[in-house]
């Protein structure tokens, strides 16, 4: 197997993590959802707290992102 | 909204000129085929002989990067002009940008408030600065031109050229051109856009994430003066209560971690997010041309208002901890 595919595989591999994020980020909309129907008027407060959880648990895929993207394009 | 309802440019319906510019790709398309262009992590440098060389630093040189942040600040500079003169007209009412940034601006100084207490008006800033910066920088990505104009440089796995105008060349892409002209031209080159967009540069990202992660640390110095720093070094148990002291002594090592895992987590999320769909929207471009990219364009809008939005208000609400007393102390509610 040559660099190149090894390369490839590896980008492909790296990507797994982000399996993680979705399911993380799945569930926090669902309980944030949940919240707002429960009590629509918080909905201002649960949203701005959803988008920082989301922030996080994105940040996550975002590193295995970044990890793919430098075995593909740098070296 | 009526004005917009009115707006009609040469007489022509929108949907005339939406389907007369799908019909323009097309044509586009045909003419020359969009060429997958070369991607690269760092900046591409303007020259290879460095402006100025700092003792210590090293080298410093111009990029394209730097010019899109400098395209931004005057940007920036200039929708601050506009809303002066629109403040000093005397009208109560703003409209067109200087309406759509009251809004904005008068959203974050909410968001801020009910999360910082009294603490608003230092905050508010470092929240409204960093979002608007990052959100022009990242709406450059939107602009045709931008990524993709630039000069020509020789590189190995390039494409070969074609005159258009005098000292303007495009790029084809090899699967168009024919073997025997291929052979005629020989060199192959890529695009060196004059601006790219500065957040797919790690030197954009990680200075603002420095910026902001510091000011966290001078926001919570003026809160709390110097008890802020018992947080990252807490002895005060350590001998008063053997066992709960030691642990709080390894917590306080937990924050200073966490603070510099901050300055990483802020750098790579806006790189990530921008950096990929700047690829995105190569990849996409190259395979179906015409009518797939507009929709790619409008996600890209919405991750750029999330992603200035993410940045500042993390930002904030680190600031807003920062400033809240932690653990034992009388001050932790702060509103």
């Amino acid at each position: 197997m040559d660099v190149e595919a090894a390369k490839l595989i590896g980008a492909g591999l790296a990507m797994i993590g982000t399996i993680g994020a979705g399911l993380g980020i799945g569930v926090l909309v669902n309980g944030a959802v949940q919240g707002i129907a429960r009590n629509p008027d918080a909905s201002g407060a649960v949203q701005t707290n959803m988008i920082l959880g989301i922030a996080f648990a994105e940040a996550v895929a975002i590193y295995c992102l970044v990890v793919a993207l430098l075995i593909l394009f740098v070296g | 909204m009526d004005d917009m309802r009115k707006w009609r440019p040469l007489g022509i319906k929108n949907r005339y000129w939406v389907l007369l510019f799908i019909i323009l790709g097309f044509i586009g398309a045909r003419l020359y085929w969009p060429v997958l262009p070369h991607i690269q992590l760092p900046a591409e440098r303007y020259s290879n002989t460095p402006l100025f060389t700092l003792p210590i630093i090293g080298p410093f040189y111009w990029t394209n990067t730097l010019t899109a942040v400098v395209i931004a600040d005057i940007i920036l500079l200039l929708i601050a002009l506009a809303v002066r003169r629109a403040i000093s007209s005397g009208k109560l009412v703003p409209s067109g940008i200087v309406g759509a940034l009251e809004a904005i601006l008068e959203g974050i100084f909410n968001l801020t408030e009910t999360t910082a207490g009294r603490w608003t008006k230092a905050i508010f800033p470092f929240f409204a600065t960093i979002t608007l910066l990052v959100l022009v920088v990242n709406w450059m990505e939107l602009i045709p031109g931008v990524d993709s104009i630039g000069f020509l440089e020789h590189s190995e796995h390039g494409y070969p050229r074609e005159q258009l105008l005098p000292n303007v060349f495009t790029i084809v892409n090899e699967e168009v051109e024919h073997g025997a002209e291929e052979g005629q031209s020989g060199e192959l080159f890529m695009v060196i856009p004059f601006v790219r967009v500065a957040s797919t540069d790690l030197n954009f990202t990680v200075a603002l994430a420095l910026i902001s992660v510091f000011m966290v640390q001078v926001i919570g110095y003026r809160a709390l003066g110097g008890n802020y720093f018992t947080k990252f070094i807490n002895v005060k148990g350590l001998f008063s209560r053997p066992i709960f002291g030691v642990i709080d002594f390894g917590v306080g090592f937990l924050e200073l971690i966490s603070e510099i895992s901050k300055i990483l987590s802020f750098s790579f999320r806006l790189f990530g997010n921008i950096f990929a769909g700047t690829v995105l929207l190569f990849v996409i471009g190259s395979l179906v041309p015409v009518f797939f990219q507009s929709m790619f364009l409008m996600l890209e809008f919405f991750v750029g208002i999330i992603q200035a939005l993410v940045f500042g208000m993390l930002t904030m609400v680190f600031m807003a901890q920062a400033t809240a007393g932690h653990g034992d102390h009388d001050e932790g509610h702060a509103h």
